[in-house]
């Protein structure tokens, strides 16, 4: 297969002196060596020219050199197009489905659902006083021993893909995906959230503190992440959680008699607000009509004091004709009001009269009175 | 001759290439692998990078998934220390180290055959130390006495105890539990004792509105009370105010005290004979005295 070219008797080194059929011979040769010739170099050219290779959309390709990677994180990863390497045994070239960000729910914690049911947003039926079955619903465990559903979403990217392709395999087969991470990944999220309900109560966990127990989960997922060196970094991590839905009414109860409680405390504190209102203008009533009674007092007394020293002139020149006039003028006022009017006369003896009075201060119906003869 | 030498030169180039794929092999970083003679496993190589050996059937070369693969166990039943059933699953992330050992321990290599034999000892692990711990240390709300991570680290502990004397060329990255579960039958006990914690939150919240709405309107029944007695005092003071600006004119009156008692008198006649009365009088009373002298009774006087 490897002619030794310098072995061969150098063509037409002789001219004149060969016959014919050496120079067939030579002839024949030089045209076969040019065949081998340009099969060499057409190897050689298809040998360089396999090292010519195209990394798709939606992926990145890693040239491995003698088992290596070329390059440090990001900068090993190659995008899409045309790329060189040295053919193998020297480079080899792997392909690695990429995607930006990447998502994942927690496959423990939640009540078997359906997909169909997971869109609609609707849950399977469980009539209060049927169990859970281990084998079909799954669920946490709380601080308080009781049970609930929980279900993370994990948002992330990967940080450092050179350690998610060659830290982790998914398969058997010796492939380069991101599949082993995925599941790495996955288990250490459903690790995370077990741990965080083992601290929680269910009330902590469903209603008073739902974000700390968000919270919870993402801590512990980071804590696992970092020590397990998996090479990605969480963008964004929400957890939701739910009663068992046998205990459905109970906690709505619950619910409702914090609502009720509410409902309660505001109809108290508007009618403490009425009560006060009312007894804030009443009270400035008060003070105003004192206020009034006051100056109308002053005003009276200062008017009666006045017409008092007028008087006292008039009284002073004759007193007696003064109070004479007066009496009379009041009597004649007085006695044009008053309704009843008996006069008595002395009797002649001088000796008083008897009068006897039925008192009945309601106006008796007058009788139709017979007619006097 | 020129061109003869480069015939050489590609010549040679593609015996070395020939030479190159018979003669060296490569590991990749996610592999290590083992070279076995004549069937005997002999070298182990646990680094990537080109290597040497002699051609088939001399020597083959068997590379392994260096990687992490993570495998789970069975969901499981076993008894704490005080007498819980708890069903646990836990996951492992675990990696083939050492080519040389981990080839002929399992049947060639296989895989699948060193994860049973892992499942073995995850499930022997797995119930010594679950038995080890109270229901307690597995949840609770106290940080002091929940135990979850010392659980897992003993897990692992006892597991990679159990390789090291097998020595299965076989390496533990991690260990966590993966799944909690009660019985069936003791889920319905945990919801019965959760409805009834339902029911004390509900009448404790019915009762706490109650006696919270009755203090707000106790103290709005004594604010409005203080208020209106605040300004009842204040009224009285504007009134005793009032009085006493008057009595400053008393003095007036006290000039000629004959005449205000009598102006004082006048007023209280008017005032008590204003509406319906009956005002009976003899000639004596003025202005009726003037029937006594002039009128009827003359002559008897």
């Amino acid at each position: 297969m490897n002619p030794n070219p310098d072995s061969l008797p150098p063509p037409a080194a002789h001219p004149g002196a060969v016959d014919a059929g050496s120079q067939a011979l030579a002839e024949a040769l030089r045209s076969s060596f040019a065949v081998v010739r340009f099969v060499m170099v057409i190897l050689v050219a298809v040998f360089l020219g396999s090292g010519f290779f195209i990394v798709g959309p939606e992926e990145k390709g890693i040239k491995l050199r003698f088992g290596k990677p070329v390059g440090e994180g990001d900068r090993a990863l190659l995008g899409p197009g045309l790329h060189w390497s040295f053919p193998y045994p020297i480079d080899e070239v792997i392909r690695v489905p990429i995607t930006e960000l990447q998502s994942l729910r927690s496959t423990v914690g939640w009540y078997a659902v359906t997909p169909e049911q997971e869109l609609a947003g609707t849950e399977p039926d469980a009539p209060p006083g049927t169990p859970l079955n281990p084998a079909v619903d799954s669920y946490v465990l709380t601080a308080d021993g009781n049970i609930a559903h929980s279900r993370a979403t994990l948002h992330y990217r990967f940080d450092d893909p050179l350690r998610c392709v060659f830290g982790f395999t998914g398969g058997t087969n010796g492939d380069f995906t991101l599949a082993g991470v995925s599941n790495a990944v996955l288990n250490t999220l459903n690790n995370a959230l077990l741990q965080a309900a083992a601290q929680f109560t269910v009330d902590q966990m469903l209603t008073r503190d739902v974000v700390g127990f968000q919270e919870a989960v993402r801590r512990h997922f980071v804590q696992l992440a970092q020590a397990r060196n998996l090479g990605i970094t969480v963008e964004q991590c929400e957890v939701q959680s739910r009663p068992p839905r046998q205990l459905k009414q109970a906690f709505d109860d619950v619910i409702n008699a914090g609502l009720r409680r509410s409902k309660v405390l505001n109809d108290a504190i508007s009618t403490a607000n009425q009560v006060t209102n009312r007894a804030s203008s009443e009270a400035a009533a008060r003070v105003n009509g004192a206020l009034a009674a006051r100056t109308r007092y002053v005003e009276t007394v200062g008017a009666e004091a006045k017409r008092f020293e007028d008087l006292q002139t008039q009284f002073a020149r004759n007193p007696d004709l003064y109070i004479q006039q007066r009496l009379v003028e009041t009597m004649s006022r007085v006695l044009t009001n008053v309704q009843e009017k008996i006069h008595l006369p002395e009797r002649a003896d001088g000796r008083p009269r008897e009068l006897r009075l039925l008192l009945n201060r309601e106006p008796v119906t007058p009788k139709t009175q017979p007619a006097s003869p | 001759m020129k061109r003869n030498s480069l015939t050489v030169a590609i010549g040679a180039l593609l015996i070395l290439i020939f030479a190159l794929l018979l003669f060296v092999f490569q590991v990749r970083q996610s592999e290590v692998a083992v070279v076995t003679t004549f069937g005997d496993p002999k070298r182990n190589i646990d680094a990537p990078g080109p290597y040497l050996k002699w051609p088939w059937p001399i020597q083959r070369v068997y590379k392994f998934d260096q990687r992490i693969q993570t495998f789970e166990d069975k969901f499981t039943e076993g008894l704490t220390a005080d007498n819980n059933n708890l069903l646990t699953m836990v996951y492992v992330g675990w990696r083939i180290v050492d080519a040389k050992t981990f080839f002929p321990k399992f049947a060639g290599g296989s895989v699948p055959a060193a994860e049973r034999m892992l499942e073995g000892l995850l499930s022997n692990a797995k119930g010594a130390v679950v038995g080890r711990y109270d229901l307690s240390a597995f949840v609770n709300a106290d940080p002091e006495q929940l135990k979850f991570d010392e659980i897992e680290r003993e897990i692992q502990a006892m597991v990679e105890a159990q390789l090291r004397t097998n020595d299965c060329g076989i390496k533990i990255e991690f260990l966590g539990i993966k799944k909690l579960g009660l019985p069936e039958s003791v889920t319905q006990t945990v919801f019965e004792r959760m409805t009834s914690e339902r029911q004390v939150l509900v009448s404790r919240l019915q009762n706490e509105g109650e006696a919270q709405a009755e203090k707000i309107r106790a103290t709005a029944n004594r604010q409005a009370a203080e208020m209106l007695a605040a300004a009842e005092a204040e009224a009285t003071r504007i009134r005793g105010q009032g009085e006493a600006r008057a009595a400053e004119l008393l003095p007036v009156f006290e000039k000629n005290a004959a005449l205000a008692n009598f102006e004082l008198r006048l007023q209280a006649i008017e005032q008590s004979l204003k509406e319906r009365s009956t005002l009976i009088f003899d000639e004596r009373t003025p202005p009726f005295d003037l029937f006594q002298g002039y009128l009827t009774n003359r002559n008897s006087k």
